[in-house]
């Protein structure tokens, strides 16, 4: 890695778009994949911002990395994605379905007896490298209506407005589904760090 | 209290920060009582938290943040990439570079390409790749710079906005047409293009191209009609003009087949390199159509319609509209054919050496005016090469004419099509200088057979002056002597017009102040060409002297004087064509007295000598012979054979063609037409500046 910084501050003034999936290939679909949760979107992506890089390349200036010019693009077109996505699977109606409030809660809205995978071992210690690999994993089984909005506001750090704009959607909807996209992961996480091998493990 | 399902929407709330501080009250109050809702407080905390680092570990290329891209995704987005710069190169003005230079392009396109400082002398590189060294020249658009290409160690020329156009977005737009469209117009007479970018120290756009050196048509043209009016004209200049002429019409005959029309076409836009090769420069102003090859490629030119070229062209780039078209002028419609028009604009200035419209432009220098003078060239009549010039190759004109036509219908269907008819021009001109050639061999050969007659005649003339019976007549002192040497003189007199049939008459007179007797006179018979007689001495003539034979009294021993005339003794006013003669004569002295006693005087029939003469195959269609001691048209042979019923007029009135060889030949002994070679002239002078005969010859 180091040495493909070293080379980017040789070559900060020049653009090499035939060394850029070298260079940065590995980079740009980590983050993307990161993002978006699937390999295949995020191959898609990094090739449109390669090919957007090069469409516009008068643009870079030169001042900065090659590599933080194109992550630059790469977010844009991230944004991009999830807006087309989104959009594709407006007409599903995912928002009752994909509620996981009815599994954890009674019709008074008390918490469900045995539907709370965390209850039983609710003090463990979260330890940070298994419960990141465990909610990696979690939130690609999010709906990617839930995933997406929890993605661009914690991991890319948008505000609701900017979100309910790129992707069209209300403020009320964006609360909703960031609210499922927690409750869910609290579920899905739960079941997996507290298994009953583990809580039984951990009794002993 | 809080139900658990509303106070984990605080929870999930608070995530964000929304919460009011009553709801934040009551949520903690919740917490404390519910364990399960603590653990999703808890559990939900650590999440945002893993999904914060993931995010963080993605964006520090962190390798365990994941698997990176596949070999095979590698391999596919590469090949689009390749696709894609290829494609970009094409695009991007760089198509010649593609070929094993796309590294170097790219890195050339975002370095500082230019190294702006120029001062004279200094040309250290200071890490920039092109060092400029002198402005080649500048329009409204930019500045041409001839610069070295210090990579390559090559001089190139560089194009670059200057100050004024990089204010106007217009302006940009033209520039970046100008190198899209010059770009993918590949052909041996437009401009390779070498290199599309923009500094990035300063952000102006420049492109490179070849260095075709300074020399325009429009030197060429300055040249050539430069040595023509020092009297140096050099036919080979205007075959390399026309060359040349030849050349743009190639490359707008290409660029129309490109769909791309110039709309500037001028001399001056036409670089002409070291080597003869020909480059169309500047094509800023170009139109490209919609339904050409190039159409979808190349960004619009919205903003320089044709009506807007116009005033462009006037105020912005040009300044004066001195090759425009009647449609440019009035805002009209352009079409290919309004390059037609320049074309033939081009080639008026190469065969007068001024442009079209030069004179309606004298004197003109502000806006008002001009647009008098597009309103001019929109309405009247467009000029001819012969109104500037009036040797102009007559064909020449009405090539040029027919491509300039008012009527954009009238002119040549293609560039190709003019190239054609001016091509063939010249390569007639090659049969019609063999032609012309030829012409000129037979009118010396007239001249100089009839000059031989001339000199045979004198010869003759001179002979029979110093035959004994002349001086022995002088001498006779009885009518026996005088009978017997008269008699012998009347043999030889006989014996000459028997050997020269075009002879006339032999007369040996007797002068006595202004009086002339005739003592011996022989004559051909005037309708029996061959019976020769001698007139008896009860019909030999006298009385006054004509003023030929003042003339031959004045000469002095053995000296002949020549004319024409209409009869040895007579002066006609009126003379006919029968009464045209060629008559030599010389004084006979007495050797006693030292005194002219006599003249001998030969008359020759010059009808019959020139009849003879004309007898013949003739390259030339038509052939004149005129008479300067009477101006008139002695014999014309026409195609079909000699004419005789338009003898005797003046030549100005039967053969007005031969007007301006006849003025030629008033100080010449020849007329030679190089511009059309038409009329051929040779003169032959009997008594300098006042008697002499003209031979005129035309081809068909």
């Amino acid at each position: 890695m180091d040495r493909k910084r070293d080379s980017d501050s040789a070559t900060l003034t020049h653009v090499e778009p035939h060394f850029w999936v070298e260079h940065y290939g590995d980079y740009l679909f980590r983050y993307a994949n990161s993002r978006l949760r699937d390999t295949n979107s995020a191959e898609e992506v990094v090739q449109e911002t390669f090919l957007n890089g090069i469409k516009y390349l008068q643009q870079f200036s030169g001042k900065g990395s090659q590599q933080a010019w194109l992550l630059g693009i790469l977010k844009r077109k991230i944004v991009d994605f999830v807006r087309r996505r989104s959009k594709h699977q407006r007409a599903q109606p995912y928002e009752d379905e994909h509620d996981p409030s009815n599994q954890l809660f009674d019709d008074k809205g008390n918490w469900k007896q045995g539907a709370v995978p965390w209850s039983t071992a609710p003090d463990r210690d979260l330890q940070s490298a298994e419960l990141r690999t465990i909610v990696n994993e979690c939130l690609t089984h999010l709906p990617s209506g839930q995933a997406d909005v929890f993605v661009l506001s914690v991991m890319e750090g948008m505000d609701s407005e900017q979100i309910c704009k790129e992707l069209s959607i209300t403020p009320s909807n964006l609360w909703v589904r960031m609210h499922r996209a927690r409750l869910g992961l609290a579920n899905c996480v739960g079941s997996q760090w507290f298994s009953p091998d583990e809580v039984s493990g951990h009794a002993e | 209290m809080l139900s658990d399902k509303r106070a984990i929407e605080l929870v999930s709330k608070s995530f964000n920060g929304f919460l009011s501080n009553a709801e934040s009250a009551a949520m903690d109050r919740h917490l404390e009582e519910s364990r399960d809702s603590r653990g999703f407080a808890r559990l939900s905390t650590a999440i945002q938290q893993s999904v914060v680092e993931l995010a963080s570990m993605a964006e520090q290329d962190v390798e365990s943040a994941g698997p990176g891209l596949s070999q095979d995704a590698k391999m596919r987005i590469g090949d689009s990439i390749k696709l894609a710069i290829e494609q970009k190169l094409f695009e991007s003005k760089l198509a010649p570079t593609i070929a094993g230079h796309v590294d170097e392009t790219f890195e050339q396109a975002t370095d500082s390409l230019i190294r702006r400082e120029v001062q004279p002398g200094d040309h250290r590189q200071i890490g920039s790749r092109f060092t400029l060294i002198r402005q080649l020249g500048q329009g409204g658009l930019g500045n041409v710079w001839l610069a070295r290409d210090e990579k390559l160690n090559r001089n190139v020329a560089i194009k670059e906005m200057n100050t004024h156009a990089l204010q106007s977005p217009k302006a940009w737009q033209r520039f970046d047409r100008e190198a899209e469209i010059t770009g993918h117009l590949e052909h041996p007479n437009v401009v390779p293009l070498y290199q599309y970018g923009t500094d990035t120290k300063s952000g102006e756009p420049f492109y490179t191209m070849r260095f075709v050196g300074k020399r325009t048509l429009a030197d060429a043209i300055e040249e050539y009609h430069d040595r023509c009016q020092a009297g140096k004209c050099d036919p080979l200049l205007l075959h390399r003009l026309l060359n040349a002429f030849l050349d743009v019409c190639q490359a707008i005959a290409y660029a129309h087949s490109r769909g791309v029309i110039h709309r500037d076409l001028k001399p001056e836009n036409v670089a002409l390199d070291n080597f003869g090769q020909v480059i169309v420069l500047d094509w800023g102003l170009a139109k490209v159509a919609d339904d050409g090859e190039l159409g979808g490629q190349i960004s619009g030119d919205h903003d320089l319609t044709d009506e807007a070229l116009a005033k462009t062209m006037v105020g912005e780039v040009i300044g004066t509209p001195l090759y425009m078209s009647p449609e440019q002028a009035s805002g009209g419609t352009v079409c290919h054919q309004t390059d037609i028009y320049g074309l033939g604009a081009i080639l008026f200035a190469i065969l007068t050496g001024f442009a079209p419209h030069e004179k309606s432009l004298n004197g003109v220098d502000d806006r008002h005016a001009v647009r008098d003078v597009l309103k001019s060239i929109a309405e009247n009549a467009t000029p001819l090469p012969r109104d500037y010039r009036i040797d102009v190759p007559i064909d020449l004109e009405s090539i040029c004419k027919k491509a300039m036509s008012r009527k954009k219908y009238a002119r040549h269907e293609s560039a190709s099509e003019l190239a054609t008819e001016v091509e063939r021009w010249m390569v007639d001109q090659g049969r019609r200088q063999s032609e012309y050639e030829n012409m000129r061999m037979e009118g010396r050969e007239l001249r100089s057979n009839v000059q031989a007659a001339v000199r045979d005649l004198e010869s003759n003339v001179r002979f029979m002056s110093n035959l004994p019976p002349i001086e022995e007549l002088i001498r006779v002192e009885s009518e026996d002597e005088m009978l017997a040497w008269r008699e012998r003189l009347v043999t030889i007199f006989c014996g000459l017009l028997s050997a020269k049939p075009d002879y006339r008459s032999v007369v040996y007179s007797r002068i006595e102040g202004d009086q002339f007797t005739e003592l011996v006179r022989v004559e051909r018979h005037s309708t029996v060409h061959s019976t020769i007689r001698s007139i008896p001495r009860s019909r030999l003539r006298s009385g006054k002297s004509s003023d030929f034979t003042q003339h031959v009294v004045q000469m002095n021993p053995d000296e002949v004087y020549t004319s024409l005339a209409c009869g040895p003794l007579c002066d006609a006013k009126s003379p006919t064509s029968d009464a045209v003669t060629l008559v030599a004569g010389v004084p006979v002295f007495d050797n006693a007295s030292e005194d002219v006693f006599g003249v001998v005087i030969i008359e020759c029939d010059l009808d019959r000598v020139m009849k003879e003469q004309l007898n013949r195959r003739f390259v030339a269609a038509d052939i004149a012979i005129a008479c300067d001691t009477f101006h008139v048209m002695m014999h014309n042979r026409t195609s079909q054979g000699l004419i005789e019923e338009t003898v005797s007029q003046p030549i100005a009135k039967v053969l007005p063609k031969f007007n301006g060889a006849v003025a030629g030949l008033q100080n010449s002994m020849e007329f030679i037409d190089e511009t059309d070679r038409q009329i051929y002239g040779a003169r032959l002078w009997l008594i300098p500046k006042t008697h002499g005969i003209m031979f005129l010859l035309s081809q068909k």
